[in-house]
C-alpha cells in the first residue's frame, strides 16, 4: 500500500515530464483505437449489408442446383419447409426464392444477370434490399402489377434505362426452352457492392414461375434470417439434420471471406496496437531511466535504511504501470467520445466513393468498438508497462546504496 | 556488553591508480546507549568506518560483529535486511522521501517491517512530537526547514527501535540553532530509548556533546577518549 502510494506521488513529482509522456499514451492510444474502431466499423457494415442484401443467415438449396444453377434442380415442398423452419428456435424470418441466369437486354444493350423471384412480403422480412430504393426511384413490388422488375441504379445506366422503362429478360425454361418476357421496372435499388448492383434483377415469384413453367412448391433457394448471426453455424447444422437431402450453408460457408474479415480485422487490430504499445514502450524506458538517474540518491538512500531489491524493484514497476495506465485512461476516454461522435454521424469519405463501392465498401463509415475492446488494450498497456519497467527497475537495483547517496 | 565490535578493519579502495588505504585497521567496540562521536579530517575514514559498521561497505579484511554476528560475511541482500531490523540512518543531507508527509516517512521503516497499525500510529506520533514536530506531521519535506527535516530525518531513523543509530555528518547542513535543537533531541532520545547513537562529524559542538570522541587520521584510531560525566 505505501509503494502504491509512493509510486502514485512520484508520477505527479515532474508534472511536465509526466504529462509528456501521458500525452504520447493518450495520443497513441487515440489514433490506435480511433483506426481500428474506423477499419472494425467498415468491416461490420460490409458483414451487415452482406447478411442483408446478398446472404441472409443460411441458405438452404437442392445439393445440385449449388453445382451449376440448373434451373430444374429445385426444392420440393417449398411452402412446407419454409413452415417447419419457421418455428426452429432463434429463426426470425425465412422466405424462398427462384433463381436464374439471363440475358436482359434493351434497346441499347444486353447483359448477362441472376434474376431471382421473390416473394415480396417474406422477402421483406429476410432482406433489407427494399430499404435502398429512394423515393424518387420507386418502390419494391407495392404495387401488385405483373411483370415488374426491380434493377440497381447501376445496371439501369449500364442498360440506359429508367423507370417505366422495359427490359427483356430471356432465360431457358424448366423444359430446356428458350424463353423470355418483357418486364417493366419499378424501382431502382442501389447498394454498397456495384458490382452485385450490376449483375442482380429481382422479380416477383409469381411471374417468373409462370414463365419457367415450374410447379407450384417448387424453389431453388430457401434463405433464412437469425435473430443472432453467431448461431448461424448452429442452425445450419440442425436444418441439415432435418433435411439431409438439401444443402444447408451458413453465412460463413457462402461468402468465407467475410469471417475472412473479421478475424482478418481482429488480427489487423492487435499488430497495429502492439506497434504503437511497443514505440509507446520505449518512450517510457527512455522516461524511467531518467527517473532513475534524477532519483539516485533517494534511491541508493532507500536501500541503504532497509528496502530491500523485490519492494525497490515494484515500486518501480509500480510506478511505469500507473503513468502508463494514466496514458491509457486518458486516451481511451477521448477515443471513446470521438468513436461515439463519428459512430453517428459518420465519416464521410464520397471521394473515394466509387472505389470502396466497387469492393463492396459503403462511402460513409461508422466507427465503432466493442467494449471489451477497451478492456483488452487496458490489460495491453499494463503489460506494457511492466515489460517497460524492467530495464529500468533492473539499472535501479544495481545501484551501489553508499556511492548513490552520495551523488549530489 | 558490547553492541558493535570492529576487529582489525580495513577497507582498500583499489580501483584507483594508487590503492586508497581508507580504513587500515581499526579495532573499536561500542556499548548499548553510547552517544560517541567519530571525528578527524577530510579523507580521514570516517564515512568509510560508518559505511562498514553500517554494512554499507565489505570490508577489505577484518570484520564487523553486531551483537556477536559478523555482519562482514553476509550477502547484499541479507545486509538488506540486515539494516532494516537493525540500524537507523541519519544522513548529512536528511534523505526523506520527498513525496511522503513527515508522519508517513517516519511511518515507512516500520512499514517495511510490517508494524501493526495501531502501534505504528502511536509510536509514530510519540516520536514526532519528542523531537518536536507534532504539529507538522502531515507537512511534506519541502514544507520544512532543514532543522525540522533532519529532526524527521531523527525520528525516522529512531521510530522502529533500531539497535543503533549511525549519523554521518547530520549537522553538516544545518546553522547553530538547528543544530543545537538537533542535538538536544538526539541526546534526550539516547537516554530515554537507550539506544547507542554513532555520528562521524566535522561539527566541534556535536564533539562537545558526545559522551566519548574517537579520532582518526589517514585511516587509524589515534585517539578515544570517553569523557567523565
Amino acid at each position: 500500500m505505501m509503494l502504491l502510494k509512493i509510486a502514485w506521488r512520484n508520477i505527479w513529482r515532474s508534472k511536465t515530464r509526466s504529462a509528456v509522456v501521458i500525452f504520447a499514451i493518450a495520443s497513441g492510444l487515440v489514433g490506435g483505437l480511433f483506426a481500428s474502431a474506423w477499419m472494425n466499423g467498415m468491416a461490420q457494415q460490409r458483414v451487415v449489408n452482406t447478411f442483408s442484401i446478398e446472404t441472409a443467415h443460411i441458405q438452404l438449396h437442392n445439393p445440385k442446383f449449388a453445382e451449376n444453377f440448373d434451373v430444374k434442380k429445385t426444392i420440393l415442398s417449398t411452402e412446407e419447409k419454409l413452415k417447419e423452419i419457421s418455428k426452429i428456435e432463434g429463426v426470425k424470418a425465412v422466405t424462398s426464392r427462384l433463381i436464374i441466369s439471363a440475358m436482359a437486354a434493351t434497346a441499347n444493350k444486353n447483359m448477362g444477370v441472376t434474376v431471382v423471384g421473390i416473394h415480396p412480403k417474406t422477402e421483406k422480412e429476410v432482406f433489407g434490399l427494399y430499404k435502398k430504393i429512394d423515393t424518387a426511384n420507386g418502390n419494391f413490388f407495392i404495387s401488385k402489377k405483373k411483370n415488374a422488375i426491380v434493377i440497381s441504379k447501376a445496371l439501369a445506366k449500364e442498360l440506359k434505362v429508367r423507370l417505366k422503362s422495359k427490359i427483356i429478360l430471356t432465360f431457358q425454361d424448366y423444359n430446356g426452352e428458350i424463353t423470355g418476357a418483357a418486364f417493366k421496372v419499378i424501382g431502382i435499388f442501389k447498394t454498397d457492392n456495384s458490382p452485385w448492383d450490376k449483375s442482380h434483377v429481382f422479380v416477383k415469384d409469381i411471374d417468373l414461375r409462370k414463365v419457367l413453367e415450374i410447379t407450384k412448391g417448387q424453389s431453388h433457394e430457401i434463405d433464412i434470417l437469425l435473430n443472432d448471426y453467431t448461431q448461424a453455424s448452429l442452425i445450419s447444422s440442425d436444418i441439415k439434420n432435418i433435411y439431409p437431402e438439401l444443402l444447408s450453408e451458413d453465412w460463413s460457408e457462402i461468402q468465407p471471406y467475410l469471417s475472412f474479415i473479421t478475424e482478418y480485422m481482429d488480427i489487423m487490430m492487435g499488430v497495429f496496437m502492439l506497434i504503437i504499445l511497443g514505440a509507446l514502450g520505449f518512450g517510457i524506458v527512455n522516461t524511467m531511466l531518467m527517473v532513475i538517474l534524477e532519483r539516485t540518491k533517494e534511491l541508493g538512500m532507500l536501500m541503504a535504511i532497509g528496502m530491500n531489491k523485490k519492494r525497490i524493484f515494484l515500486m518501480i514497476m509500480l510506478e511505469t504501470i500507473l503513468l502508463a495506465l494514466v496514458g491509457a485512461f486518458v486516451g481511451e476516454i477521448i477515443s471513446m467520445f470521438l468513436i461515439k461522435y463519428f459512430g453517428r454521424v459518420g465519416i464521410n469519405i464520397s471521394s473515394l466513393a466509387e472505389g470502396m463501392e466497387s469492393v463492396g465498401y459503403s462511402a460513409i463509415s461508422y466507427p465503432v468498438l466493442e467494449p471489451y475492446r477497451y478492456i483488452q488494450i487496458t490489460i495491453l498497456v499494463i503489460l506494457t508497462g511492466i515489460i517497460a519497467s524492467i530495464y529500468p527497475a533492473i539499472k535501479a537495483l544495481k545501484l551501489n546504496p553508499s556511492e548513490s547517496i552520495r551523488t549530489l | 556488553m558490547s553492541v558493535i565490535q570492529v576487529k582489525n578493519l580495513t577497507k582498500i579502495y583499489s580501483e584507483t591508480e594508487v590503492p586508497v588505504h581508507a580504513v587500515n585497521g581499526i579495532d573499536i567496540s561500542f556499548d548499548k546507549g553510547e552517544f560517541a562521536a567519530i571525528v578527524g579530517p577530510s579523507g580521514s575514514g570516517k564515512t568509510t568506518l560508518l559505511n562498514m559498521i553500517g554494512g554499507l561497505e565489505h570490508p577489505t579484511s577484518g570484520s564487523v560483529l553486531v551483537n556477536g554476528k559478523d555482519i562482514s560475511e553476509l550477502s547484499s541482500s541479507k545486509l538488506i535486511d540486515f539494516r532494516l531490523y537493525n540500524i537507523g540512518f541519519v544522513f548529512q543531507a536528511y534523505n526523506l522521501i520527498p513525496v511522503l508527509t513527515a508522519k508517513e516517512n517516519v511511518e515507512f521503516i516500520m512499514q517495511l517491517q510490517n508494524w501493526d497499525k495501531t502501534k505504528m500510529d502511536k509510536r509514530t506520533i510519540g516520536i514526532l512530537e519528542s523531537v518536536g514536530l507534532g504539529d507538522r506531521i502531515n507537512s511534506k519535506p519541502n514544507q520544512l526547514s532543514g532543522g525540522q527535516q533532519q529532526r524527521v530525518a531523527v525520528a525516522r531513523a529512531l521510530a522502529s527501535k533500531p539497535q543503533f543509530i549511525l549519523a554521518d555528518e547530520p549537522t553538516a547542513n544545518l546553522d547553530s540553532k538547528s543544530t543545537n535543537q538537533l542535538l538536544e533531541i538526539m541526546e534526550k532520545l539516547n537516554k530515554e530509548e537507550n539506544i547507542t547513537f554513532i555520528f562521524s562529524t566535522h561539527d566541534q559542538r556535536v564533539v562537545d556533546k558526545a559522551r566519548r570522541v574517537i579520532t582518526i587520521d589517514d585511516g587509524k584510531v589515534v585517539s578515544d577518549i570517553v569523557k567523565k560525566v
